[in-house]
């Protein structure tokens, strides 16, 4: 068993029996760990600054200073460091405690050296890899399988310019993975550039991918090369790819094709060489069928599809989120890290999360900045929580609301003239009724009114 | 019968384990001494931490007569406390290690 990883990570071992730490650095040297040990906590902590280990493996129950405490005491410095708590008691509440102050695994002696290696080498495969290795574990943090499923195959298409496909709801990280694939990428030296394509106006995402021709339409006064042309050479990543209008889906399709983009106004093709990363919110199944969004398109892009677990399907990485949470908080403000009291972590962990990571980090600025102490109380976590609720409301009551609005938008601008707005709306007089049905929305209401 | 009970444990440890066995020693000295003395508290501290590294070197019966030991010293059971540090000392006595 003692293969060699061929990555010279540092790892600390605290024990205050002598044996178990011999043993420990036996078997983590054998397998290519460079190992630095410590009789007590308060050894270790002394010596801290001068060994700056990659990862520390402690005792629970030592005479002085406990496990625990040093686990504390490290976090407060560090909150990313891995810890890997060692008992010799397989008591839950100890491993629950552990695990809610932050440590990355919990194992009961005896240990098996297959154990030991196993563990450790998934908590230094997670984001706190600071060697230059691995760069998707190094910013996205997890440790579920779902996730650690989802990034071993992003890692695997990172390599190649294979066309990567993200789903799942808004919040979910969609963005921080692509990203993360750009940089594990040999493209990383290249832009990443990332385009919103629901947000931006039809005419306006054209110009802005493809570029336009000085006075190619009003108001270009100059050329543009575009967003293609502009990450030549990286990686552009499409969020809301799903939104996209048709007709640029035909035009985004060709350039997939061709490997060539024409400006706006332009009479001639440039070459570029762009990875494309794409992301949806939307269930894009569904637009194909419907026959909003093109076929061919949906399956040049959906080469490599990745899914994006909610957060509720990985509820055991809240506790490592929060913790990234409250370290990148206290970093940027420059203050010292809180925590949260136990209870009030269990409160996060088990809390629904409809609006997903991008929630729960805003509730934990959010507690963090109204939080006078260093521990963040359960009474505050509700009362954040209370307060936001009513943000959201379903993905469908969402859509509906957007199409009456829409509707209404549409029939305004043309003056209740069904036939064009039909027409804008890029759907057939029948539909278009239908859905003026369904919504109960008369179009004789906006006929002569448009003075008004 | 003082038949040899043979463990084979990996050969990288090898260097390790004459420097554990002195510790085990040192360990049945305590206990002995703990079981004469009544001493549950060390009984219990000595037979955890013999439960905590017997397995781990790969002798498995070393971590169960450390368990058997923490449990009788925190039911303060001196008559299995007894037994259980006589049959280690049996157990060390006899332990013929091979190295694979």
């Amino acid at each position: 068993m003692s293969r060699k990883t061929g990555k010279k990570h540092k790892i600390l071992i605290v024990d205050d029996d002598n044996d178990i730490l011999l043993l420990l650095k036996k078997w983590l040297e054998g397998d290519g760990f460079d190992v630095a040990t410590a009789e007590s906590a308060e050894e270790a902590l002394e010596n801290f600054e001068k060994t700056r280990p990659n990862l520390v493996v402690t005792d629970l129950f030592m005479s002085g200073m406990s496990g625990l405490d040093l686990l504390g005491r490290i976090h407060d410095d560090d909150p990313l460091l891995p810890v890997i708590m060692l008992s010799g008691q397989a008591r839950i509440p100890d491993a629950v405690k552990a695990t809610h102050l932050g440590s990355s695994a919990f194992l009961t002696k005896p240990v098996q050296h297959a154990e030991v290696l196993e563990h450790v080498q998934r908590v230094l495969r997670i984001n706190y890899d600071r060697s230059g290795e691995a760069e998707i574990q190094k910013k996205v943090i997890y440790r579920s399988k779902k996730m650690e499923d989802l990034v071993n195959l992003a890692m695997m298409v990172a390599d190649s310019n294979v066309t990567v496909f993200i789903s799942g709801a808004t919040g979910t990280g969609k963005e921080v993975i692509a990203r993360a694939i750009h940089d594990a990428s040999p493209r990383s030296d290249h832009p990443f550039i990332a385009v919103n394509c629901g947000a931006i106006p039809e005419q306006l995402l054209e110009s802005e991918l493809f570029g336009h021709e000085k006075g190619a339409f009003t108001g270009a006064a100059t050329r543009n090369e575009g967003l293609f042309q502009a990450a030549n050479g990286g990686t552009l990543f499409l969020d809301e790819v799903g939104d996209m209008p048709l007709s640029l889906q035909v035009k985004l399709l060709r350039v997939l094709q061709d490997f060539e983009v024409r400006p706006v106004g332009s009479t001639r093709s440039y070459p570029v060489d762009v990875r494309i990363i794409s992301a949806t919110h939307r269930d894009i199944d569904a637009a194909v069928r419907d026959g909003d969004f093109r076929e061919d398109l949906y399956y040049r892009l959906k080469v490599v599809p990745l899914e994006m677990p909610t957060l509720a399907e990985r509820r055991e990485d809240i506790p490592l989120l929060v913790s990234h949470f409250l370290g990148e908080y206290a970093k940027k403000n420059k203050k010292s890290v809180k925590r949260f009291a136990p209870e009030a972590m269990d409160y996060l962990t088990t809390n629904s999360w409809p609006g997903n990571i991008r929630q729960l980090m805003n509730v934990v600025d959010l507690c963090v900045t109204l939080c006078k102490t260093d521990t963040i109380p359960l009474s505050l976590v509700k009362k954040v929580l209370q307060d936001k609720p009513s943000e959201f409301i379903t993905l469908k009551e969402a859509k509906q609301e957007f199409e009456k609005n829409y509707l209404i938008g549409v029939l305004r601008v043309t003056s209740g003239h069904v036939a064009n707005a039909a027409k804008i709306a890029g759907r057939n007089r029948t539909e278009f009724y239908k859905l003026l049905n369904q919504h109960g929305i008369d179009p004789a209401e906006f006929r002569n009114t448009k003075s008004e | 019968m003082s038949e040899k009970i043979t463990v084979t444990i990996d050969s990288d440890l090898e260097e390790l384990i004459p420097g554990f066995m002195e510790n085990r020693k040192k360990d049945v000295e305590k206990l002995g001494k703990a079981v004469t003395i009544k001493d549950f508290k060390t009984l219990q501290s000595v037979g955890h931490s013999l439960k905590g590294v017997g397995g781990g070197y790969g002798f498995d019966r070393m971590s169960e007569f450390g368990a058997a030991i923490e449990e009788a010293g925190k039911a303060s059971d001196l008559e299995s406390a007894k037994e259980q540090v006589e049959q280690l000392r049996d157990y060390l006595s006899r332990l013929d290690i091979v190295f694979e």
